[in-house]
Formats: structure tokens, C-alpha cells, sequence
């Protein structure tokens, strides 16, 4: 839901306001209204930063008088207020974001609106006075059901601290956000930043319904939702009730931004990679993950969830890890923290990643061997389920990647999504664009893809390449080509595309990346997969092992081998010269090295 | 009114029944140690199915499904069983397993194919209630067989009167918030626990299951609740040589 405050004025309290992001700040241009801001200087609106939209309110001005105040003021979106007509919005429609408002009671007749659906680019749906808003009244949110069109719209009109749950649960599926203004004053045109705050955070609880993102009960699309027993259900319930207040609360935030900054070290890195630029003629740029502290992306995830266990008043922390690098940095943040940490890990992984045991034991966590099944990840997984089933009230389970029950997927993403975040920033920095052609990434589960994907999600002109592990072919018979191979099912709690037999029995998969060699992937990745959002497709051991090479000799890194296969994917891929593609190094090779020592005879 | 309802419509105090996993310890013993167990006394009865992530057992159920499925186990080949089931056998049966072996199977056509050989009740630990609710309870009513929900002491009340309202033959209580094949403790806590699901007055008989072991801890559990299962202890006794003549002592040995 977005968030609109309207009615600034006072240029000490339009910076408070800005510092809360709201999505919209309004001003309003109308003589009669006490919010009218006539003698705020243009300058006073400078300092609100360009993710706000500034938003120029009027209610039946000239359009020399609008056209003028635009430039002056710099505003990027117009809300007109009054009798505007159709063409008089359509003026406006490509230089600003267009508003219409309308004023709403039971006698309002939704049809007027066809004739402007062409000409704006959003609704407002006001409270029908006789002097155009600003009464502070609700209208009967019911009416609202009337609207058919596909415009999104604002609410407004009497939303308060008092209502702003029940704004909360409108369904409406063009609700595009909510309008702050009278209820939130200390008098009229001076906003009370204590309520506001309060708003701000019961408004940002709540999901943002977004077309790839995941809805109130868990699930993307077809996939996700929480496939557990009732013993689980009281942990995964105390998680889903508290996670978004937690990680969205300012101590939170300033704490883990803290971490990743001085003890992580980000930002990472974006480096434009000439030589590989050169060779597959298009900007590629290296999103430096392998330069994390404990060497890979799982870091950002272990980080959050140990601020998120200490704020649940959780005493131990238990975690599944194949390769070792979850288990390590879940034993490096335990270490930080001093929690009792428990690492189950696969009786054949640990012999596969005998330093990362060791590093895990140094740090001073217990690792337990998964001894059922195949003796590898997805056994280590259900051993972690099993024991967290056995300690329900003072054990945290930080589960690695982005899958198992919601909201696991969420909350993994969200302490991913600094990947994304911090790429957009760095490309407006690099090449004055922040959106790439291209992004990709390597999926096991699919964490650091969800990392590198998530801001660029709902931005369909950005191309998000996903590559699995084909292993030794995709047919082959030992392949982790989850998408290729697999079908919907159920696994590790969560509905999902997994590797199965025809009687559903969970077929183990194979690759020569530890990391990579997970039956599933994260319902997110199966939903973007199914609507066609991402392209999923497989790289084999050789191919892995060889642009692995490639990248030392080219670049000077030595990448993780689950890392090598989304760099082997360049080799496949046509670009045109501008292009501008990120791809996420997710881990450095170091731990690999036997592995490559093995197949390349060094 | 299926077996079940008749079944605690008549008897409703030490209730016993088994759980063990078909296609353990070998493929076509299904409905034998069913039959066995009838004769022996069991009231009813509990046939899993074998998965290859059961996250709720503990190492001696896991191990039987593992050599369950190695024996060639599916849902294919147990139904192709039980199609001699009701020839055999009278007391109520209910499939026990995860979700996913079903779900390939297709929810509905395990309904339809359950009722048909005769089963009573499903219990599927990992189908949550609002996919229940909101996908397949049809399936289940349609076909007249109870979807039977556990819970545990963690369970909330408003979750529990949730549950009670969906039931419609008897709740699985779960001794502890555990795995299966652990011991029973009767910690001051569990009793207080089995005290306030009583206190609630539920309308469907409770069943309490996981870490029943023997007479003593079978006699403890029906103090709080109709009846109780074991299941572990006896999958045990299927992994030991000459098991078919040991069925018999073995419940007389839980309920004398």
C-alpha cells in the first residue's frame, strides 16, 4: 500500500515528513483551503528526496497556471482536485503522474470515470464536500466495490489512527494506497510526526500485494503456504505473527545496517568487468558477494535472523547447511552474538566439506551429522525440522535459503534484497540507469538470485536469468535441474517444483556444487518460473568448472563453483552491444579449490 | 457414520490402536499383520505409508519407510493390497503419511481409491488446515472419510475449538511437542495439558499418540483421554524375526 501525506506547508515539517518516506507528499494550490502553501519557496521542496513524489494539488486552476507551478516546483505528480474535465487531465498524462479526485457518497455513479480512464494515471477517492475535501469524514469504504476499472486508486478523506486497520483489510484489487492529511495535524497544515510514524508502521506491516510477491497467506501464486505438522505450527505462527514488526522496526534496522556495513563489510562491490565485457560484448558487471565476510551471500540472511532471534528471545539457534557456507555463517553470527548454535549437516557433505566442519567448530558450533536418507541437505533440513519440533519455544531455526514454510521464503528474501537494492544504486552511479537489461544469478534454493531479482522483480523490462545445476547433463540421470526435471509437490514444508518420483517420493539430486544440489527451489523462484517472469535454465559440472576458470584468468577471481555456472550461462547468452548485465558472484572459490585442483590437474 | 463413528459410539474408554508402516518389514504383509492385529484385540487401526522426508518420525519409523519404499511401497501397490482389506478385516483403518505421495497421487483419487478398499480416516500430519479447508475437504467429506487433525500442548484454544469444529471422528493428541518413537514422561506440564483439553469439553473423542510404550504409559494416557496409540514400539517388533507370532502377545502385553 502506498502512502500518501497531503497538505505540507512548513518547510521544517515538510523535512520531517520526507526523513518518514512517504510515497507521495502533497501541496496543495487552492486559495480557500487553511493547507493552502503560497508562501512556501520552491527551494523548501529541493531537499525531499526523488523516491517521494512531489504532488502539486489544484482544484480547478488554469493550465498555464499548473503548467508554470510544475516547473517551479519540480512537481511529478498533479492532483486535480476540481471539475477538470477528461482532456484538461489528458494534458498533463506523460510529463506528470495525473491524480483526478473525486468526491464520494452514497449517490456517486462510478460510470462518470470511464470517460477519464484513458487520461489519468490514478483515482482518488474523497469524502464529497462542498468545498472540494479536506472535511476529515470517512465515506462508506463499501461503495468502493462499485469500481470495476482497472485504475488504481488512492482512499482518502477522515483515514486516522482510529480506522487505518480497517483500512488495512480493504481487498479492493485496484487499492493502490492511502491518503494521510487532516487526522495527522497539530493544526491544519502541520503534521503530527508521532502519529504519522505510527501509521507508517501499521501501514508497512501489512504485505504489499505485488504481482510476483507473496499475499497474506503465504503464497506466490500456486506456491508457497506452510505444509507442516501441527508441531511446527506454533513456531512458524510466532514467527509469521512478529516478523514484519520486527524487521521493520528502527532499532532493527539501524542494527543490521550496522553489521552489514562494519562486520559484513557492504556495500559490496559492483565492478564493471571489462574483460568480460570485451568478450561477450555487452557491459557485464560482477555484483561482488564474494567479498562478504565468511565469503558468500548467506551472511546477509544469518545476520538478520539472529537480530530477528534475539528480539524473539530465542536461547539457541539451529541451522541445515550442505556445502557449509550456511553453517558457517550461522556459526560465525552465533559466535558474534554468543548463542548456543546447532549445525545439522549431511553425514556425506561432511566428509565432501570437511574445512567447512572444522571453521563451523572453531567458531564454536555443534555439528550434528544428518545420518537418514541420502545423508545430505535435504536430510540435514529434516533433521533441523525434527529438532525445532522437539524445542518449540527456545530454539530459533535459521533456515539458509529461501525456502521451507512461509515465511520463511519472505523473510530470507527481505535480508537478501540488499543485493538488489545496493545494485540499483550503483548502476544509477555507473551508468546513469539503475535498471539493467539483465540480471542473473545461480539457484539452489535460490537466495542470492532472490537477492539479485527482488527489487527488479516488478520491473518486467529487466530480463532475470536464473541458471541451475545440470550436473552431468540434464538427463543424465544426476542433474539438480529442478525446473527441468521437476513438478509441483510439496517440500520442506512449502508447495513448490521439487525432483520427484511418479509416487512423490523426493529423487536426491546431483551436482558438483554442494550449494546447488537441493531437490527444490524456493516457491518465489517456482512462481516466476511458471508465469514466465524468469528464464530457468542449466549449466552443466563441465561447463561450471571451465567458465570457473575463465574468470580467473579473465578477471582475476577465483568464483565459488555454484557462482561459475551463472558465468557459464554468458557463454549461451545474445546480447546487444549497450546492455548492461549484472551477474551475482555469490561466493568465492576458495573452499573449492580441491575441486578444481582435481578436474584441471593444477 | 463410518466404522469409526460406530466404533466410539459404542466404546468410548482404552481405546487401542496401532500404527505400523505398510510394506514393512516385506511387500504383501499388509493386510496379515491388519488381520493379526484385530485378533489380538487392536480397536483400530493406523497403515502409513512410506515417504522419503518424513520430518515428523523419529529413527524407527523412518527407517521401516525407508525400507518400505526400498521393498517397491507406494500408494499404487498399497491400495492393490488393501483391495482384500474388507474380507478380512472389520475394525476401522485409517492411511497415515505426507502430503506430497497424495498430492501426486491426485487428492481426490486418494480419496475415492481410499473409500473404495475401505478406510476410514486419513491422518496427513503435514496438510495444514487452511489448505484442508480450502482445497480438499470436499474430497474427504465426498467420500465419507474423516480427516482426522493432531494436537499438541502448544496448541492454542481457539485453534484447538477450530479443530474440533472440522472433526468428525476423534482428535490425535500428541503427548509432547515431539517426534514419534520418544517415551512418554508424565511431567506435571503434560497432565496439566491433558487436564485442559478435558476442561474444554470437546465433542469429539481424543486419542492421545507419540511415545506410548508399553501398558503402564497406555494406561496413563487413557486416564486423560478415550483411547491411545502406539506405534514405534510395534514397528519394532515387525523388524524382529518371527513377528507374526508375536503380534498377539505383544497388544495382550499393552492391554491385558
Amino acid at each position: 500500500m502506498k502512502i500518501k501525506v497531503c497538505g505540507l506547508k512548513h518547510p521544517e515539517n515538510i523535512k520531517a515528513v520526507a526523513a518518514l518516506q512517504p510515497d507521495y507528499a502533497g501541496f496543495i494550490f487552492y486559495g480557500k483551503s487553511p493547507r493552502y502553501m503560497a508562501n512556501l519557496a520552491a527551494g523548501a521542496l529541493q531537499t525531499i528526496p526523488a523516491s517521494i513524489k512531489k504532488t502539486g494539488v489544484f482544484v480547478n486552476e488554469s493550465s498555464e497556471n499548473i503548467d508554470r507551478l510544475v516547473t517551479e516546483y519540480g512537481f511529478n505528480a498533479v492532483q486535480l482536485h476540481g471539475d477538470e474535465s477528461p482532456e484538461f487531465c489528458a494534458a498533463f498524462k506523460g510529463r506528470v503522474t495525473v491524480i483526478k479526485a473525486f468526491g464520494i457518497n452514497e449517490d456517486f455513479d462510478f460510470e462518470q470515470l470511464k470517460d477519464y480512464a484513458n487520461n489519468v494515471d490514478l483515482f482518488l477517492f474523497d469524502t464529497k464536500t462542498k468545498e472540494y475535501g479536506g472535511s476529515g469524514k470517512t465515506f462508506d469504504w463499501a461503495i468502493l466495490d462499485q469500481y470495476k476499472l482497472d485504475i488504481p486508486f488512492f482512499l482518502s478523506g477522515g483515514v486516522g489512527l482510529e480506522n487505518i486497520k480497517e483500512v488495512k483489510n480493504i481487498t479492493h484489487p485496484q487499492f493502490y494506497g492511502v491518503d494521510l492529511n487532516s487526522r495527522f495535524e497539530n493544526e491544519p497544515g502541520l503534521k503530527n510526526i508521532e502519529k504519522l510514524k505510527e501509521a507508517f508502521k501499521i501501514i508497512k506491516n501489512k504485505i504489499q500485494q505485488m504481482k510476483y510477491g507473496v499475499n497474506e497467506q503465504g503464497y506466490y501464486g500456486d506456491f508457497g503456504g506452510a505444509y507442516i505438522p501441527e508441531m511446527l505450527y506454533p513456531n512458524v505462527e510466532e514467527l509469521r505473527e512478529q516478523y514484519l514488526n520486527i524487521i521493520n522496526d528502527d532499532d532493527f534496522k539501524a542494527e543490521f545496517d550496522d553489521l552489514l556495513k562494519n562486520y559484513v563489510g557492504r556495500p559490496s562491490p559492483l565492478y564493471h568487468a571489462k574483460r568480460y565485457s570485451e568478450k561477450y560484448g555487452a557491459n557485464i558487471f560482477f555484483k561482488r558477494e564474494d567479498l562478504n565476510h565468511t565469503g558468500s551471500h548467506k551472511i546477509n540472511n544469518a545476520i538478520g535472523q539472529i537480530l530477528l532471534a534475539k528480539r524473539l528471545g530465542k536461547k539457541r539457534i539451529i541451522a541445515e547447511t550442505g556445502a557449509g557456507q550456511h553453517g558457517v555463517a550461522t556459526a560465525t553470527v552465533c559466535a558474534l552474538m554468543n548463542i548456543e548454535c546447532v549445525v545439522y549437516m549431511g553425514e556425506i557433505d561432511m566428509v565432501r566439506q570437511a574445512p567447512n566442519v572444522a571453521r563451523m567448530k572453531m567458531l564454536g558450533a555443534k555439528v550434528v551429522p544428518a545420518t537418514s536418507g541420502s545423508k545430505t541437505l535435504k536430510d540435514a533440513t529434516n533433521e533441523a525440522l525434527r529438532d525445532w519440533i522437539g524445542n518449540p519455544v527456545d530454539t530459533h531455526y535459521i533456515i539458509g535459503s529461501v525456502v521451507g514454510p512461509y515465511p520463511y521464503p519472505d523473510i530470507v528474501a527481505r535480508f537478501q534484497s540488499i543485493i538488489s537494492q545496493e545494485t540499483k544504486a550503483q548502476l544509477l552511479e555507473q551508468t546513469g540507469k539503475e535498471l539493467p537489461q539483465y540480471v542473473m544469478a545461480c539457484v539452489g534454493g535460490g537466495s542470492n538470485a532472490m537477492g539479485m531479482f527482488y527489487h527488479f522483480i516488478e520491473d518486467e523490462a529487466v530480463k532475470l536469468v536464473a541458471v541451475e545445476a545440470a550436473g552431468k547433463g540434464v538427463n543424465s540421470g544426476e542433474s539438480a535441474a529442478t525446473t527441468a526435471l521437476g513438478d509441483e509437490g510439496v517440500l520442506h514444508g512449502s508447495r513448490t517444483i521439487l525432483m520427484q518420483t511418479e509416487d512423490g517420493q523426493v529423487v536426491e539430486p546431483y551436482s558438483i556444487s554442494a550449494g546447488l544440489d537441493y531437490p527444490g527451489i524456493g516457491p518465489q523462484h517456482a512462481h516466476l518460473f511458471k508465469t514466465g517472469r524468469g528464464q530457468y535454465v542449466s549449466i552443466t559440472d563441465e561447463e561450471a568448472l571451465q567458465a570457473g576458470l575463465l574468470c580467473c584468468q579473465l578477471e582475476g577471481i577465483i568464483p565459488a563453483i555454484e557462482t561459475a555456472h551463472a558465468l557459464a550461462q554468458l557463454e549461451k547468452m545474445k546480447f546487444e552491444a549497450n546492455d548492461n548485465v549484472v551477474i551475482c558472484i555469490s561466493g568465492r572459490g576458495d573452499k573449492d579449490l580441491d575441486t578444481y585442483i582435481n578436474y584441471f590437474g593444477y | 457414520m463410518n466404522r469409526l463413528n460406530k466404533l466410539f459410539a459404542s466404546k468410548n474408554n482404552n481405546l487401542l490402536s496401532i500404527y505400523f508402516t505398510a510394506g514393512y518389514p516385506a511387500l504383501n504383509t499388509t493386510v496379515d499383520i491388519a488381520e493379526a492385529l484385530e485378533k489380538s484385540g487392536a480397536d483400530f487401526l493406523e497403515i502409513g505409508f512410506p515417504y522419503s522426508d518424513p520430518v515428523a518420525d523419529g529413527p524407527t519409523i523412518q527407517h521401516s519407510s525407508e525400507v518400505a519404499l526400498e521393498n517397491g511401497m507406494s500408494l499404487k501397490v498399497l491400495f492393490e493390497e488393501l483391495a482384500e482389506l474388507r474380507s478380512r478385516v472389520s475394525i476401522p483403518i485409517l492411511l497415515m503419511g505426507y502430503f506430497n505421495p497424495i498430492a501426486q497421487y491426485g487428492v481426490e483419487r486418494f480419496c475415492k481409491k481410499a473409500a473404495e478398499v475401505g478406510v476410514d480416516g486419513i491422518i496427513v500430519p503435514d496438510l495444514p488446515i487452511y489448505e484442508y479447508e480450502k482445497m480438499y475437504s470436499s474430497y474427504f467429506i465426498d467420500n465419507g472419510l474423516s480427516n482426522i487433525f493432531l494436537v499438541t500442548p502448544q496448541t492454542s484454544e481457539e485453534r484447538i475449538r477450530k479443530i474440533d469444529e472440522l472433526s468428525n471422528s476423534f482428535i490425535y493428541l500428541l503427548s509432547s511437542s515431539t517426534i514419534t518413537g520418544y517415551n512418554l514422561k508424565l511431567s506435571d506440564s503434560v497432565e496439566e495439558y491433558y487436564k485442559r483439553i478435558t476442561a474444554m469439553k470437546l465433542k469429539n473423542p481424543t486419542i492421545i499418540g507419540f511415545g506410548i510404550t508399553d501398558s503402564s504409559s497406555f494406561t496413563k494416557a487413557c486416564n486423560y483421554a478415550n483411547g491411545a496409540i502406539i506405534g514405534s514400539k510395534f514397528v519394532k517388533l515387525l523388524g524382529e524375526e518371527g513377528y507374526m507370532d508375536n503380534i498377539e502377545g505383544f497388544v495382550k502385553g499393552i492391554r491385558p
